[in-house]
This record gives structure tokens, sequence and C-alpha cells, in this order.
């Protein structure tokens, strides 16, 4: 394992060639090329407003796209990735099967691309942000952790799913399928209140999805009513609030994220050798 | 230094030959504990090695498992048994233009190569002029990879693998792709290599380069080594191998039939085996099951790649036979083989005057061996004297 990681350090120069071929090879031939990362949380911004703006007609229509966007960008980042790494080993039969790299670089390389995405979306974000004079919290210096646990959980996913479906390529489908659900199932469009409410003694099963923490950290660092926003906006109670989030739980979600990373890692590593053959 | 750049030890590799390639869940859980695979080995206990700055040829029949072996050593494939240990860096070059993205150009795309082989962008840099000007690619550089033809792929590919310097490079059946002028700048390059001490394993059915570049020649047919040593004895045990694998094929209407063809040495002896400077006479036996008028005896002595050495017929000696009937035979008399080692083959035939009508055609019918005491390079000996003047 040590090797490995040894190895992947030698080829750290082919991991960012790869990414930047997946960013290249993504906007090739298209006018606007990189524009379009920008582009995509724009028009997401303006159609929620516009939508928004008609059916709640008061001034919650800020708070609730601000609300959206700071659980769907990172949400869109976590299932983008998936769906671009779990392909990524069986789409690059041309590579697999001719030449000798460490491979975990192909799943890696998406969830590069799509890190480069979720900056430029957050940095579009976080803009619109400063135009409507929103008030940022303090607890938005945690940015950086936020990140890096969603980033360490994504990982160590992504390489279990990208080597599972090698062998069993129904991990694609099932993925499609379920982030689906698990998108449900996690407080991004709606409050979590709701849930709470509507769940009553499920309600613990619920807060166990990891994704669950890791959303309502994002709109707990971003969007948060009532640590500071709501202070000054003093209207806290008629918005979505982030209610949920424990000592107990965060600790549980980084856990588990670098379990699943040693973990998935560990798997890659051992089912790698039959990738060649398998593809 | 470690004594073997590649040792490869008892390696079988074996494949699960799947009756359908659905691995989906149903199939899994309607075949679970029913094996829906055949076992097929694709190598069986192979073992090599290579000393450091040793060329090794691998030849065989399609199918024999040359690919699967170099995979085996670059770690593409695992063997299901055995082991393969490799001391120093290794550049591969297995399939046109692997790993090349089409969508990305010339230039891009020897970064990327390169650091598919773990070299850094900045020994790229240091070398990106030296690989375009061996690629011959100024002009096309910054064009998309799609558009290039099949030989520049490979050149490009080549002169990636070869300029990155490995300490052992594996070369794959690609160079066939390039042109003439490019496969012999290919082998001065990989003889410079052999030079500078580096290690090189080289799959090939071009047999006869591997007499020119290979120190050690290893045959495999059907997964397991059926002859290894020194590349004339491989190459030749090679084309025996592959030409009882052909039928000599045999065509015309036999109105006039050739019942054998018999290769005599000086002595009238009949004999597969032929020394260089020594006379043969080949006999051709025929019957004539009705009267044929203006028949034309011919034959002609080609190496095992088709090419004719030598041919002649009764019409270009300007000899008119007549009208044949009964039995009887043709000999031709050659007076001094000038052809050096190598394996050929015979060709006989009878047919009219103009061609129109093939009465028996056998060809590349009768095999033989030439041997020759002098190790002088090229297919045919002439004889040189040799001055120096000071
Ligand atoms: N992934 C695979 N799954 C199943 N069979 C395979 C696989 N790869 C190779 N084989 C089989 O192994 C045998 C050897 O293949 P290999 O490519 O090594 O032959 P080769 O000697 O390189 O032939 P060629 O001269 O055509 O290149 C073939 O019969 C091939 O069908
Ligand atoms: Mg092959």
């Amino acid at each position: 394992m040590i090797d490995r990681l040894k190895d992947l350090w030698v080829h750290r120069e082919l991991l960012y060639n790869l990414t930047v071929k997946e960013l290249k090879v993504k906007y090739k031939r298209s006018v606007l090329g990189f524009l379009w990362s920008f582009m995509n949380p724009l028009i997401m911004l303006a159609v929620f407003s516009l939508v928004f703006s008609i059916l709640v007609k008061n001034d919650a229509m800020n708070w609730f796209v601000v609300y959206l966007m700071s659980g769907l960008l990172p949400w869109l980042f976590f299932v983008n990735c998936l769906m671009q790494s779990v392909g990524t080993v069986v789409g690059n039969p041309g590579l697999v099967k001719k030449v000798y790299f460490p491979r975990e670089t192909l799943p890696l390389a998406a969830i590069g691309a799509n890190i480069f995405h979720f900056f430029m979306q957050m940095a579009v974000f976080f803009i619109f942000l400063l135009i409507i004079g929103w008030h940022f919290s303090i607890y938005l210096l945690f940015f950086p952790l936020v990140f890096l646990l969603e980033v360490t959980f994504t990982l160590g996913l992504c390489m279990f799913l990208s080597a599972a479906n090698v062998y069993l390529r129904d991990v694609q489908h099932f993925v499609e399928v379920a982030t689906m659900a698990w998108f449900w199932l996690t407080p991004i469009v709606y409050p979590i209140g709701m849930a709470m409410n509507a769940l009553g003694e499920w309600f613990r099963l619920y807060l166990l999805n990891p994704m669950t923490n890791i959303i309502q950290l994002w709109q707990f660092i971003i969007y948060n009513p009532h640590y500071y926003a709501a202070k000054v906006y003093k209207f806290p109670d008629k918005y979505p609030a982030v209610n949920y989030l424990s000592f107990w739980g965060i600790l549980g979600t980084s856990l588990l994220a670098v379990f699943l990373l040693v973990f998935g890692y560990y798997y890659f590593v051992r089912k790698e050798r039959g990738f060649a053959e398998q593809i | 230094m470690a004594e073997y750049a590649v040792e490869i030890d008892e390696v079988s590799k074996m494949f699960k030959l799947y009756h359908e390639n659905v691995k989906s869940l149903k199939e899994k859980v309607l075949f679970f504990r029913k094996r829906g695979y055949e076992e097929f080995w694709a190598l069986k206990d192979v073992s090599v090695s290579v000393k450091p700055g040793e060329t090794l040829g691998i030849i065989g029949a399609n199918g024999s498992g040359k690919s699967t072996l170099l995979k085996c050593v670059t770690k593409i494939l695992y063997p299901t048994s055995g082991k393969v240990v490799t001391n120093g860096s290794i550049a591969a070059l297995l399939e046109l233009g692997a790993g090349f993205q089409p969508d990305l150009t010339g230039r891009e795309n020897v970064y990327l190569n390169a650091s598919i082989l773990g070299f850094s962008k900045k020994e790229v840099d240091k070398r990106f002029d030296e690989i375009v000007a061996f690629a011959e690619l100024e002009r096309f550089i910054d064009n998309h990879v799609r558009n290039y033809s099949s030989g520049m792929y490979i050149r490009l590919g080549f002169a990636i693998a070869i300029n990155v310097d490995p300490d052992i490079l594996i070369i794959d059946e690609v160079l066939a792709v390039g042109d003439e002028a490019f496969q012999r700048k290919c082998l001065e390059r990989i003889e410079e290599i052999q030079e500078s001490g580096k290690t090189i394993i080289f799959v090939t059915h071009n047999v006869e380069i591997t007499k020119e570049i290979c120190s050690y020649v290893v045959m495999l047919d059907h997964g397991s080594v059926v002859k290894e040593g020194r590349p004339r004895e491989v190459v030749n045990y090679y084309h025996q191998v592959m030409e009882t694998a052909e039928e000599g094929s045999e065509r015309g209407d036999r109105r006039l039939e050739i019942l054998g063809v018999a290769l005599l040495n000086e002595a009238e002896e009949p004999t597969t085996v032929f020394h260089t400077g020594q006379p043969m006479k080949i006999r051709v036996a025929w019957r004539a099951n009705e009267p044929v008028t203006d028949p034309v005896f011919g034959f002609s002595i080609d190496d095992y790649r088709g090419f004719t050495a030598y041919g002649t017929n009764t019409r270009l000696k300007g000899l008119d036979l007549g009208t044949l009937t009964g039995e009887g035979f043709v000999q031709f008399d050659l007076s001094s083989l000038p052809m050096l080692e190598g394996r050929y083959l015979v060709s006989a035939a009878i047919h009219s005057r103009d061609e129109q009508t093939i009465y028996h055609w056998l060809d590349r019918h009768v095999p033989f061996d030439m041997k020759s005491d002098v190790d002088d390079a090229g297919l045919l000996y002439v004889p040189t004297e040799i001055q120096v003047f000071r």
C-alpha cells in the first residue's frame, strides 16, 4: 500500500495531466469553453431567483435561493464525482489494457476536474452573495475543512465504486438511481425541519445519512440563519433553519469518511490487478 | 547492479473465456456457483531471463502469447502463477498509439504519454524538440492526433518511448506500420540504445530482424517456449514450423501431370541440404495423361517470404519440347547455388506456351536448407577479393 502511494507520487504529473485533459476535452469545440463552468451556477441562480420571486413574493426569496445554492453546489459536486468516476476505468480500455500506470489516477482525475468546477461555481455563488449584500458568518473560515471532509468521503466512495464497476457493470446504473433517491433523503431543496416533523421517530435514522451532515455543514457555514445572519435580519423563524448538526454527527461522518477512503483505496488496489483482462 | 534486468519465472496466465460477456447482476445471480466460463491458458510455465544490456527477441505465430507475456512484464496483466521481477525503469510500446488521446494535439499527447510512463514535464521539455524531430512531425505537432495516419501515430509513440531514456525498452510489433525509412531509423536507434547498455525486449513477425538485432530469441507456441537460443537457430526452426503449417498449393488440369520433384546433389543423390556454391539438379518427373503439344516446364526457388531467388523455364531458355506422350523427366542443372544460409522452397510448373492453360503447378512444393561456411551478411554469396592499399 505504501509502495502504491509512492508509485502514485511518481505519477503525480500524470494525475495533473489527466485532470487537465478531462477539462480540455470537455470544452473542446465549444465556443464558450471554460465559461460554461460559470454559466451553470449563473443560470441556476437566475432561474431560482425568478421562480421564487414569483412563488414567494417577499424578502424570503433571497433566503431560499441562498439556502438552496449552499447545499446544491456541494451536492452536485458529490454526484458529478460519483457519476463521472464510476465509469472511468471501464471507459478507458485504450489506456488500461495497453499501458501500465497507477489506475487510481483515472477516478482521481475525474474528481480533480470536478474540484476545479466546484471552485468555479463557488466563486460565482460568492460573487452573487456579495452583490446581494449577504452577511457572511465567521464560520465561513471552516470552508477548507468542510471541503476536505466532503472530498475525503467522495474519494473513498469513488474508488470503491469505480473498481466494483469493472466486475459488475450494474454499479454504474445503480449509482444513477441511488443518487436520485439520496438527493431527496438529504435536506437540500427542503428545510431539514420539514423532515423532522414528517418523520417523527424515524428522524434519528434520517440523521445517519453522512451527506445530511456534510450538506448541513455547508449550509451552516454559508447560509447560517441562526448564528449570524439571523441577528441582522431578525426574522429567523420564518426561514429554513440548520438545526441538527451535532458533535457526534460530525465526528461520525469524519470517521466514516476516513474509513471509506482507506477501505476504498485498499479495495481498488486489490482489484486493480484484474482490470486489464476484465474490460 | 542486479543480475537480471527482467526475470520471468515459470509464468502462467489463465484467461477466463466467458460464454457470453454479460456481467450483470442477473448473470451473477443466475449463474451463482455455476461456472460460466472456460479456462484458457495463454501462457504455460514460461521462464526467460534477460541480463542488462541484452536484447531479447520473442517470436511465434498469432495468438501464441507474445503480447500476453509482454503485458505480464509491464504489469498490465498479472500472472496466474509464477512471477516477474524487473529492475529498472520501463518504457513499453505495446500497441499503436496506446495512450494517445485523439482529442488532444500531438504536443499535449507527448506530455500526457510521457507522464504515463512516469516522466516529468521538465524531462520532456528538455527532449521535446528531439522527440518531434525524430518523429518528423514538426508541421503536425499542434494538430489533433485524431487526424494522424497510423504511421504518424507510431512515429510519435516510438519517439517518446525511446527518448524518455528508459532502462528497459519493450516493443510489441508496432514498427511494422512505419514506412521503410522510418523502420531503418528505428533500427539504427535501437542499435544505439543497445550500445548504451540498455535492455530491450522485442516482439516481431519480421523474424529476420531478430537475426540482426537480438542476442537471444525465444519462440512461443500456444503459450509455451518451444525453442530458445541463438537467433539464427530459432529463426530457422520458426520457418520450418510455419511452413509445415501452410500447405503448398497445387493447381492445373493435369493433362500433363507432375509425378514428383527431386532435388539432387553433385553425386545425383536426393537431399534437402545444400551448401553455398554447390550445384543442384532439379528433376521434374512427368506423365502425359493425353498427348500435349508445346508445353513449358519451369521452376522457381523462393525464400520463406515468397521472394523468388531465381526461376526460369524451357521457353525462356529457347527450348521447344514438341508433343509429349507417355512419361519422362525434365532436369534443370544449376551449376552453383549463390544463396547464403536460410530455408528455401522449390516450385515446379508445366503450362502452355502462352500460360493460358496450366497443366500442373506445385507451389512451394519442395523445401531445402542452405548451409554456408561463411558468415557473410545478406541473401547471396558474391565472391569477393579484398585488397588493401596503403
Ligand atoms: N483479455 C483476454 N481474455 C481472454 N483471452 C485473451 C485475452 N488476452 C489475450 N487472450 C488470448 O490469449 C492468446 C494469446 O494472445 P496474445 O495477444 O498474447 O497473442 P500474440 O502472440 O501477441 O499474437 P499476435 O501475433 O497476433 O499479436 C490469444 O488466443 C488470445 O485470444
Ligand atoms: Mg500480439
